[in-house]
């Protein structure tokens, strides 16, 4: 009964969802927006690349590496935001928040729920983004020698520990003002600096490296990249060595860890919130 | 001559897209829908002047095209002899507008503040418009929320504040869109005080308001006008425009049990008489409808004569509400 | 006319102030809006680094890189607040019921998105600030200063243009509902791409950054660069500062009259179309 329940919240947030992000203008235009974004913060790599190195041909594995990290750091910056921007959005612009607060359902589904579109859109922009490494700038990347089963695992878990970080940000939401776009921005840029996305963790200094090992979003960027480049790996990366069957240990064991860290936040949030009046408060000036 | 308010078949039609039909695969059609219609008002300068009607009657797009926020699609309206759609400008330096159950404001900033940052949009020295505002926060009890940020403010209070932001910038001619909308007894009661002594105050200040609430439109405007689906149905006094239903005035007495209560019947200046037993009380109840009150006297005189004792007397006369219903064929609510 | 101007004065202050204390009531901005925005400009300063490991034309300059990505990250602050706190803004107001009371006021609109744009350069200039300061102590940043009153003057022309551009904008926006929110958040990005935000824009082309350039920061970084660090000026600089400085007075003139008229033009489209107070779009 409770899971049916779950459900229909989870489809009806979603449904919500997607009608905010989508229906303020036609699907090609939107299509158009949903990409663009994404594909500029390549380009921006791209071009820091080609001015430094004078091409993508040059040092082509550590380019693949950078293009790659970037590409699925999509869905970290997407669903890190769509999650805790349901907090803010609802509360402060359509001011919704103390409704579904009050309401029977799972608030923890209705947040997953109204995230779904975000990932949704963040798939379509990393398949382009994917799309336009291999075909336009040569990523080697190939079909036939993916590793499909890895790919599907750890893309699974990795979409879990996101949604379960993003929920953690969603109760930290729930106590702060109007700069909660701060809060994904800074914590997507914590882990764009010190997860290996866009350069090796091996650059930072030794307690920035022993940062990057205790976030999962390191671990599953390299299982990404171990993915769909088996057969090109960066050395002096700091993670080379390791297994894949490691790789996925080390992602599940962190992504748990997360997930309850991320409860616990969440309902600390939410007390805190409650305790203050913070539940429907608006802070625009 | 210069009317506060004048409109000429003022006519409001806003587009709306229809929902797309997925099996028809019709486009987002398009679809016209009348807020208002060839409304024609005159409101002369130090009237305060009603607008009654119900949801979606068109009351509150009348008020955004005098307030110069929206545009007629056809006729014409004025705003002290400024048209809406070519003078906006001379109009807004002598308007303000409250509306019930708005927020205004910042909710970090506190109420002194918020109504000090709006005093700045109409030019008033700061030291003056601090003191125009605390004296108007003493006046609505709430000078000790002076300093509370608004967001922590209740909705009374909240609504007080904005009353005051409308009226701190002393326009000669304020739009009150329901001000007194969700607030409790008390609060509505200082509100509608205000109002009424304001526009009484000082000559040639004009009020137009828009109430739902009946008692609340016949305890303070001079005229009023019943606007229902977008256009004017009446305008007059409120005492003239519930004559419009009944000349005579209604008696209920309750007296008690009367053996033969059609000895009453013959009295002269009674238009009709209905009576009702209420066995398990032991009582009657007596319904007159007099022309002429005078009657009062010789109707009181027949029941004592029939050895009754009369425990209530109530006159009722005509609402508004009958006026509406008579008007409109429906209730307000 | 007197009296206009000091309504018009009176509602600038008016409108700044809540952007003002609004800082200091809401603490929790100094950190949102100073330290975490850092890690991403800290992100690219490492790519460098890491570029600078390989062997590449551009190897012996990379002090430099940091340092422009460090600039570059320091001018996002202004750029975002234009976005968000300029050219979406009145769609907020809008949602928040504080427009109406606004267009019904009689000071000129131009009063309430300067007292905006005042208020919105204050605490950005702290967030701009502190990259600055926090990049060059941990990334030990050197600079090569060019004439001091040169760089006054791009800073101020850049600013002045750009939020003229965050009114023109907001004009823009007005009558829009959540297309506004998409369209802030949809210069974001590209715009870093196009006015190098994170490199030198010269690289991307004359054509494109000619293009680029009619937003004001494209040229307004450029500047500052050149004028920041003289000793690569010539290799990694677009345009002559000289010539970046009149087209920023340019864009500055440019940006103020399109958004005084375009307020106009806006307005009365929405009280034409009913949008100017249409919530929940």
């Amino acid at each position: 009964m409770a899971m049916k329940e779950n459900l229909r919240t989870l489809l009806g947030a979603g449904w919500l969802g997607w009608q905010m992000e989508a229906n303020w203008t036609d699907p090609f235009l939107f299509l158009v927006y949903s990409v663009a974004k994404p594909v500029s913060g390549a380009l921006i790599l791209v071009f820091m690349y080609i001015v430094i190195l004078g091409g993508v041909a040059a040092q082509s594995t550590a380019f693949a590496y950078i293009f790659l990290g970037n590409a699925f750091f999509i869905y970290v910056g997407q669903v890190l935001f769509g999650v805790t921007w349901v907090i803010h959005e609802d509360r402060e612009h359509f001011q919704t928040l103390k409704l579904i607060y009050i309401s029977p359902i799972s608030f923890y589904y209705y947040i997953i729920g109204r995230a779904g579109s975000k990932i949704l859109i963040a798939t379509i922009a990393v398949v382009v983004t994917l799309l336009f490494g291999v075909f336009a700038l040569g990523i080697p990347v190939d079909a036939f020698t993916m590793d499909w089963g890895l790919l599907i695992l750890c893309l699974t878990v990795g979409m879990a520990c996101l949604v379960s970080i993003g929920i953690a940000l969603a109760g930290i939401t729930f106590l702060t003002a109007k700069h909660s776009g701060g809060i994904n921005e800074g914590i997507a840029g914590l882990f764009y600096v010190f997860c290996g996305v866009v350069f090796p963790i091996t650059q930072l200094p030794a307690w920035g490296q022993s940062l990057g090992y205790a976030i999962p979003v390191t671990y599953w960027l390299e299982a990404m990249r171990k993915a769909l480049l088996p057969a090109q790996q960066l050395q002096g990366t700091g993670l080379q060595g390791i297994e894949n069957i490691w790789l996925v240990a080390l992602l599940a064991v962190s992504a748990l860890f997360f997930y309850f860290l991320s409860i616990l936040i969440f309902r600390l949030g939410d007390y805190l919130a409650r305790r203050a009046g913070k539940i429907d408060m608006t802070t625009a000036y | 001559m210069n009317y506060a308010v004048e409109t000429k078949d003022l006519t409001r039609i806003f587009r709306v897209k229809k929902r797309r039909r997925r099996r028809s695969g019709s486009k987002g059609a398009e679809q016209d829908v009348t807020a208002l219609k060839d409304v024609n008002l005159r409101i002369e300068e130090g009237e305060l002047f009603g607008l009654l009607g119900p949801n979606g009657a068109g009351k509150t797009t009348l008020i955004k095209i005098l307030c110069t926020l929206l545009l007629p699609t056809s006729g014409k309206a004025y705003v002290a002899g400024n048209d809406v759609e070519k003078d906006p400008y001379p109009i807004r330096r002598i308007i303000n507008m409250v509306s019930g159950g708005e927020t205004s404001g910042y909710g970090l900033l506190t109420t002194r503040e918020n109504l000090w940052m709006f005093s700045q949009f109409y030019g008033i020295p700061s030291k003056e418009a601090k003191k125009r505002i605390d004296e108007m926060l003493e006046a609505f009890g709430i000078w000790d929320k002076r300093n509370a940020k608004v967001r922590t403010l209740s909705t009374g209070e909240r609504q007080k504040a904005n009353v005051i932001r409308g009226f701190m910038t002393d326009p000669s001619i304020i739009f009150l869109d329901e001000p007194t909308l969700g607030l409790d007894v008390n609060a509505s009661r200082i509100i509608r005080k205000f109002i009424s002594d304001w526009v009484r105050e000082t000559s040639g200040r004009t009020v137009l308001l828009t109430t739902h609430y009946m008692m609340e439109a016949d305890e303070l405007c001079d005229r009023l006008a019943i606007i229902d689906e977008g256009g004017i149905v009446a305008c007059d006094t409120p005492r003239n425009l519930k004559r419009t239903v009944s000349k005579a005035s209604s008696l209920m007495f309750e007296v008690d049990y009367l053996r033969d209560p059609d000895k009453l019947k013959g009295i002269e200046g009674i238009q009709n008489f209905t009576y009702k037993h209420n066995g398990q009380m032991n009582r009657t109840l007596l319904t007159f409808i007099v022309q002429d009150e005078s009657a009062v006297a010789d109707i009181v005189s027949r029941i004592v004569d029939q050895g009754a004792k009369i425990h209530s007397l109530e006159k009722r006369e005509p609402t508004l509400e009958d006026v509406f219903v008579s008007l409109v064929g429906k209730g307000l609510a | 006319m007197k009296e206009y101007l000091l309504l018009n004065l009176r509602a600038l202050k008016g409108r700044a102030y809540p952007r003002v204390v609004g800082g200091t009531r809401e603490l929790s901005w100094i950190f949102f809006d100073t330290v975490l925005p850092l890690l991403t400009v800290a992100a690219y300063v490492f790519v460098y680094k890491y570029l600078g490991t390989f062997e590449g034309p551009q190897q012996e300059y990379i002090a430099q890189f940091i340092g422009y990505v460090i600039l570059g990250g320091a001018m996002t602050a202004y750029w975002m607040n234009v976005l968000w706190s300029m050219a979406a803004q009145f769609y907020w107001e809008k949602e928040i019921g504080n427009l109406q009371l606004y267009m019904i006021a009689p000071m000129s609109r131009m009063a309430v998105l300067g007292g905006m744009a005042l208020g919105g350069m204050f605490y950005t200039s702290v967030r701009a600030i502190s990259t600055i300061v926090i990049g060059v102590l941990i990334f030990g940043v050197t600079f090569s200063l060019g004439p001091p009153i040169y760089l006054v003057l791009v800073f101020i022309l850049t600013l002045i243009a750009l939020y003229g551009m965050g009114m023109l904008f907001a004009s823009l926006y007005m009558i829009y509902g959540r297309e506004a929110w998409h369209m802030s958040s949809l210069l974001t990005e590209p715009i870093y791409l196009v006015s190098g935000f994170y490199f030198p824009v010269r690289y991307l082309g004359s054509i494109v950054a000619l293009s680029a350039s009619i937003i004001p920061i494209t040229l307004g970084l450029d500047a500052l660069r050149q004028l920041m660090f003289t000793e690569t000026a010539g290799i990694h600089g677009f345009l002559p500062v000289e010539v970046e400085l009149v087209a920023l007075a340019v864009l500055s003139v440019l940006f103020l009259f399109l958004a005084r008229h375009s307020l106009r033009f806006m307005e009365n489209l929405g009280r034409k179309t009913g949008r100017l107070t249409m919530r929940w779009q």
